[in-house]
């Protein structure tokens, strides 16, 4: 009778990779295609609406903490987008003049960053300190003036649940709406990102997730040395 | 972006790779987010790979350098549990998905073991042993001497039989 620890690949189970995984992968190799809408400007009104109406509600939500780790992540997020979108002050030298001393703060050094493209400006870059994690979180602002927050947390054993994962270009992102916000939610390595913005309607999901995706392929986070 | 017959074929051993994903990440989610970002880094830098060579062999280099990289911070930091043990000795699945909680229950004492190794011996014996790669290709993954991987995989199997006795299994 042979040892466990001699016959490895009759003693362990084998784990074979889930079909939406396979499809996600093939998914991958179609690029994304760029998109620009013209026909924002009739919903602006609204949206700055549904902004001060979420402001409101955000002031006045319970404050009883969530036990679910990524919960409380989202939590905290969503509090500093919130800080940054009422007391926030524009340092627009920070993307990617001061990312070392962004690294150095936080101990996140940004192998790639996205420094804005025609869309998108970058605004205001600082270190946090969320949920007891130093993070960094980089705000931008858009044509109609929405404020997209990417925010990145060191969060090791953090999952994502399945559930909540939906298709994005290329990835999937956890998708997740609250108090007027929506936020996607991914994990790239041993990192929690969030993208915040209260771009909640079908059309304004639809540039988020574009956003989303600029971000996500040309941003990655890494431990600083 | 690559050509659809080099995604063909590098899609061929997908299970192959979410398997050691799943033994170095330790749960089926992140495991998934390994792979996926094994692929999408396979596609952009395809026109690195040389035919000819084993294709195998360079995704399982891509999956573990991208576990080494992004994954640092895990090896570095295991979380302490209350009791002060680190969870690396221990399943690390308290926020993982539903789904994943069959995959934890059905831990053998073997799993538990392999856990206990450093990356390098684990993914060694995974690759040598569960896998079936010449010990060259082995090699070529670890970027290390061919004698290198003999005595990892002597060393490793030396330290499953004794953590085994650990486990009271032996």
């Amino acid at each position: 009778m042979t040892e466990p620890w001699d016959d490895l690949a009759r003693h362990l189970p084998r784990h074979r990779a889930p079909a939406d995984l396979r499809a996600a992968i093939a998914r991958a190799s179609v690029p994304a295609r760029p998109e620009r809408r013209w026909w924002w400007a009739p919903i602006l009104s609204a949206a700055a609406t549904a902004l001060a109406m979420a402001l409101l509600w955000v002031s006045v939500l319970p404050r009883v903490l969530p036990s679910d780790p990524l919960q409380r992540l989202q939590r905290a997020v969503l509090s500093e987008h919130a800080r940054t979108l009422l007391w926030g002050e524009p340092k627009d030298d920070v993307v990617p003049a001061g990312m070392p001393w962004l690294a150095q703060e936080t101990g996140i050094d940004l192998a790639r960053v996205f420094a804005g493209d025609n869309d998108l400006t970058p605004v205001a870059g600082e270190p946090v300190y969320l949920e007891g994690r130093r993070g960094v979180a980089l705000h931008y602002k858009d044509d109609d003036e929405h404020v997209v927050s990417y925010i990145v947390l060191p969060a090791p054993g953090l999952a994502v649940p399945d559930g909540k994962r939906v298709p994005v270009g290329r990835y999937r992102p956890g998708l997740y709406r609250a108090e007027g916000f929506a936020l996607l939610v991914w994990k790239q390595g041993d990192f929690a990102c969030f993208l915040i913005s209260d771009m909640v309607s079908a059309d304004d999901l639809d540039r988020f997730k574009s956003y989303f995706v600029r971000i996500r392929e040309t941003t990655e986070p890494y431990v600083a040395q | 972006m690559a050509d659809p017959e080099f995604e063909r074929q590098a899609l061929e051993h997908l299970d192959a790779l979410f398997n050691l994903a799943v033994y170095l990440a330790r749960n089926r989610s992140e495991a998934s987010d390994l792979v996926q970002e094994t692929y999408l880094r396979a596609f952009r830098f395809s026109h690195r790979f040389e035919p000819g060579t084993h294709l195998r062999a360079w995704l399982f280099q891509i999956l573990r350098n991208t576990f080494l990289t992004f994954y640092r911070l895990r090896e570095r930091e295991p979380v302490a549990s209350q009791d002060g043990v680190p969870e690396w000795e221990t399943p690390m699945f308290h926020d993982a998905p539903d789904q994943d909680s069959g995959v934890m229950d059905a831990h053998t004492d073997l799993e538990r073991a392999l856990r206990r190794l450093p990356e390098d011996f684990r993914t060694v014996l995974l690759l040598a042993e569960v896998e079936g790669m010449p010990l060259e290709e082995v090699a070529r993954v670890m970027d290390c001497p061919v004698g290198t991987v003999k005595s990892r995989i002597f060393r490793a199997k030396e330290r499953l039989r004794e953590f085994l006795k650990d486990y009271g299994t032996r």
